[in-house]
């Protein structure tokens, strides 16, 4: 079940009275704004005047009024606006700009007044025609409510040549032999010499254990898209997610990262929610692939929403990142034609399935609903990792993260990273 | 079997509080040695973070992200659980013979529960927030992750432990506080709060019922429940689902307690001159409970070993074959092998027995549990159901700053007894005076 802080909208006011009572915040306020943010979805009122018409409170409430909108032109607004502006200039200004946590703790304090205003929060507003229910969708449907990130996967396209493990690493400044995607190369029965690969990222699993045993519910899966993510604010570095994924795709972070915060920019860290789930984690807590939810979120520009580093680095078009609950969606649109190029001959055996592709999703036995699919050959049992024609090294990454923590461990004064 | 000991005086019972030796002073200097260890390599860890361990991520980083730490907790929940089921045994089922151990016990599960909880404390990469992290999402997170059933439930044992034990030696101290040291007085005072002798009949009442709650607790929901739930409903290692790690788990559980218990009853029997006050037929009695513990754990490893090879699933059989593979797996099972078998031949021909065997198999009990739980952990993290990491086969030797925190807690047990037993009575009043005095009026 997703872990998501926000209640669904609804009508039912008596209850929405009652669970921002249980907040420190402003009920009537709170209430107020949702049955506005109603209109805004129903376009009875305009985004700008929702935003003025409540700017003052929320920073009476809250010191600051991050809800995410755009804003007219300077030039253009009424003077009226321009006093807006200049009092979030202010607001922004009472804050440290190098302290990184007390920016931090700032944004947290704009997800909390967001969770507060649980009725039909801003961020619901903006996007409640297609407001997701926290399960990411349904697992099996390629049509549903809500955007729902996933990926397919062409194995019969992959050369084994690591750029995508390359473009991760350097894109998420992830620690040596953290191998956020890591593609393995390995030869199964029955089909000699022949090497295949399979490029493996976090799932995103509709129903992930990991979130499930998580003890803090700082691994959660994010309700607006279905990425599951970790709030390195929260973790407590217990490991559960990882020894409950059966997949393997958690790295947890045991000393210094080989990139320190000073050099991580916070757009790549701080997701539309204002929690810290972006780039590589902080010592002592758990990482793993987020699907680039920076990109996700706008932060590296409207053109890379809906892209992931991997698929960019992708020469060979073998990774596809798109929304699955949209059909014309890359993933989607590829499997299709793909499917397409195999038709099946059904003229003599009408119950045939439409084609011939083999598509598979990893260990779908375990129930976890996982929101990456493969084409290709799913790996037997019998399967055996061999060694892929371009070398881990020669890419400058490291395959076995055991030997850097071991260098680690053995050296007594700081300095060592992992 | 029962056993008359009401002859011995309450002197020989205040014994350890009223005598000082160099024996003393020693077992002191080892207790907070073990500590001082095991404190200097925790420091490097706090400083440095858990690289310092031989921990690394499973998967493509060719290691275990949990390991001795982890073992160890389990191990030590598993010794806390004799105490006090020993002592409710006592108390609602008549056991009167192991009535002279039974606080003995009771003190364990209160110093082993602390070990395991440090344990936990030692294990995260971040204990900094076990208290802001943990308590804001309990009310949300009890219901779905098996590590909060694991917290809760071990805290309420614990509570139900403290409570037990703070309700049964107002008795004691109220009668023998003439013999008591003055120094703790104002300690006393707050363990007399309110006391008057007419609560006795009412506390005999209370704890009768906290021992039900607890004998029912412990073995259904600590190791016979959440602590192998832990591991038996994940979806991702072979050697771990099933239902039978519940009973797998309290078997362990329940010989390493008994193994627990021997040590530290035969330590103070020892140092104290407390043959009579701990006789023979006790450590009888135990190693016989010791040896049908140990039947039902070696047992319940040969259902896990014969599903696990005959015709099971690939990847179950292939951990299997790993499990028994391993020659550390066998010296496990042998020194518990060694233990049933001493414990039945003493019961067969009784000059056999010895204390001091007996002591010695107990001490390999508790080693092969420990080595069973370590392996349990770490050998099914090496073996997947998504075998192609095969590729990368973890190994996994926990390091120094690992080991010490093992000595680290036997140390805080062992300074736990020497301090406590200078504080109050180890053995109950009960033992030695068969009713309860008259309430006088």
């Amino acid at each position: 079940m997703s872990t998501d802080e926000s209640p669904p909208p609804g009508d039912d006011e008596e209850r929405y009275r009652r669970l921002l009572d249980e907040t420190e915040h402003d009920t009537e306020l709170g209430l107020e704004m949702g049955r506005d943010a109603q209109r805004v979805s129903a376009g009875e009122l305009s985004e700008l005047e929702f935003y003025r018409r409540y700017h003052d409170r929320i920073v009476e409430e809250f010191d600051i009024d991050d809800r995410e909108i755009d804003l007219p032109d300077p030039d253009e607004a009424e003077p009226d606006d321009v006093g807006f502006l200049d009092r979030i200039g202010s607001a922004l200004e009472g804050i440290d700009p190098d302290g990184e946590e007390s920016r931090r703790s700032v944004m947290k304090k704009g997800a909390a007044a967001a969770g507060a205003m649980a009725v039909g929060t801003w961020g619901s507003a903006q996007t409640a025609a297609g407001q997701d229910d926290g399960h990411g969708g349904g697992a099996g449907a390629d049509e549903g409510d809500g955007t729902r990130w996933g990926m397919t996967i062409n194995l019969n396209n992959c050369d084994g040549c690591l750029a995508c493990m390359v473009a991760c690493n350097q894109e998420h400044n992830l620690s040596r032999g953290a191998n956020w995607m890591y593609v393995f190369a390995f030869e199964d029965e029955g089909q000699g010499d022949e090497t295949n690969f399979l490029p493996r990222t976090c799932q995103h699993c509709t129903d992930s254990p990991c979130t499930k045993v998580c003890p803090v519910g700082a691994r959660h899966t994010r309700s607006e898209d279905g990425l599951v993510l970790t709030d390195y604010d929260i973790c407590i570095g217990c490991r559960y997610c990882e020894v409950s994924c059966p997949y393997g795709v958690n790295y947890f972070q045991w000393g210094e990262p080989d990139v320190p915060e000073s050099e991580v920019d916070d757009a790549h860290q701080i997701d539309d929610r204002g929690r810290w789930v972006g780039s590589r984690p902080p010592e002592g807590v758990m990482g793993k692939c987020t699907f680039c939810v920076d990109r996700q979120d706008g932060q590296m520009g409207e053109e890379k929403i809906g892209t992931t580093a991997c698929e960019e680095a992708c020469a060979m078009d073998a990774i596809h990142f798109g929304d699955l609950n949209d059909s014309e969606s890359p993933p989607n649109q590829h499997l299709r034609e793909y499917r397409e190029g195999q038709e099946n001959d059904l003229s003599e055996f009408p119950n045939r399935k439409a084609h011939t592709a083999s598509t598979f999703k990893l260990m779908e036995e375990r129930g976890t609903e996982p929101n990456v699919r493969f084409v290709g050959n799913e790996p037997s049992p019998h399967a055996e990792q061999v060694e892929g024609p371009v070398a881990y090294e020669d890419m400058g990454l490291t395959d076995d993260r055991k030997e850097v923590l071991d260098e680690g461990a053995s050296a007594t004064q700081g300095g060592e990273s992992a | 079997m029962s056993v008359d000991v009401s002859g011995v005086d309450r002197e020989t019972l205040v014994r350890p509080i009223q005598t000082f030796s160099k024996r003393y002073l020693a077992a002191l200097a080892v207790g907070l040695g073990l500590i001082g260890v095991w404190l200097a390599f925790y420091l490097q860890q706090l400083q440095h973070g858990l690289i310092v361990t031989n921990l690394s991520d499973w998967g493509s980083g060719g290691g275990v992200p949990w390991g001795l730490y982890i073992g160890a907790f389990i191990w030590w929940v598993g010794i806390a659980h004799g105490g006090i089921i020993l002592s409710a045994a006592v108390r609602l089922l008549g056991m009167d013979t192991y009535q002279p151990v039974a606080r003995l016990a009771e003190l364990l599960t209160i110093a082993a529960l602390t070990c395991a909880g440090l344990f936990i404390l030692i294990h995260v990469g971040r204990p900094d927030r076990l208290v802001t992290s943990v308590v804001p999402a309990w009310p949300t997170r009890v219901q779905w992750s098996p590590l909060m059933w694991d917290v809760t439930v071990i805290t309420a044992y614990f509570v139900l432990t403290a409570t037990y034990l703070a309700l049964t030696i107002r008795y004691d101290i109220h009668r023998l506080r003439d013999r008591l040291p003055n120094l703790l007085d104002p300690l006393y005072d707050v363990l007399m709060i309110g006391y008057s002798e007419k609560e006795d009949e009412v506390v005999e009442r209370m704890v009768w019922w906290i021992a039900f709650a607890i004998i029912i607790m412990a073995p259904l929901l600590l190791h016979g429940g959440v602590i192998p739930w832990l591991f038996a409903l994940l979806p991702s290692m072979a050697g771990w689902a099933g239902g039978v790690q519940g009973p797998s788990f309290l078997s362990i559980a329940l010989t390493s307690a008994v193994s627990g218990i021997i040590i530290v009853a035969a330590a103070f029997r020892t140092a104290y001159g407390w043959e009579e006050l701990i006789p023979d037929a006790v450590f009888r009695g135990l190693s016989q409970w010791l040896g049908f513990f140990s039947l039902i754990f070696l047992w319940l490893q040969l259902q896990q070993v014969i599903t696990g090879i005959f015709a099971a699933p690939t990847t179950l059989q292939h951990a299997t074959e790993v499990k028994i593979a391993t020659p550390l797996y066998w010296v496990a099972i042998g020194l518990v092998a060694l233990a049933m078998l001493y414990a039945f031949a003493a019961s067969l021909r009784p000059e056999l027995f010895s204390i001091r065997t007996m002591v010695a198999l107990s001490v390999g009990v508790l080693a092969g549990t420990l080595a069973e739980k370590v392996l349990f952990v770490v050998e099914g993290l090496q073996h997947a159901h998504f075998a192609l990491y095969d590729g990368v086969p973890g190994a996994y030797v926990p390091s120094p700053t690992e080991l010490s925190a093992l000595l680290g807690t036997i140390g805080i047990v062992v300074l736990f007894f020497l301090v406590v037993s200078k504080v109050i009575p180890v053995v109950e009043l009960h033992a030695i005076e068969d009713d309860h005095e008259e309430v006088s009026p």
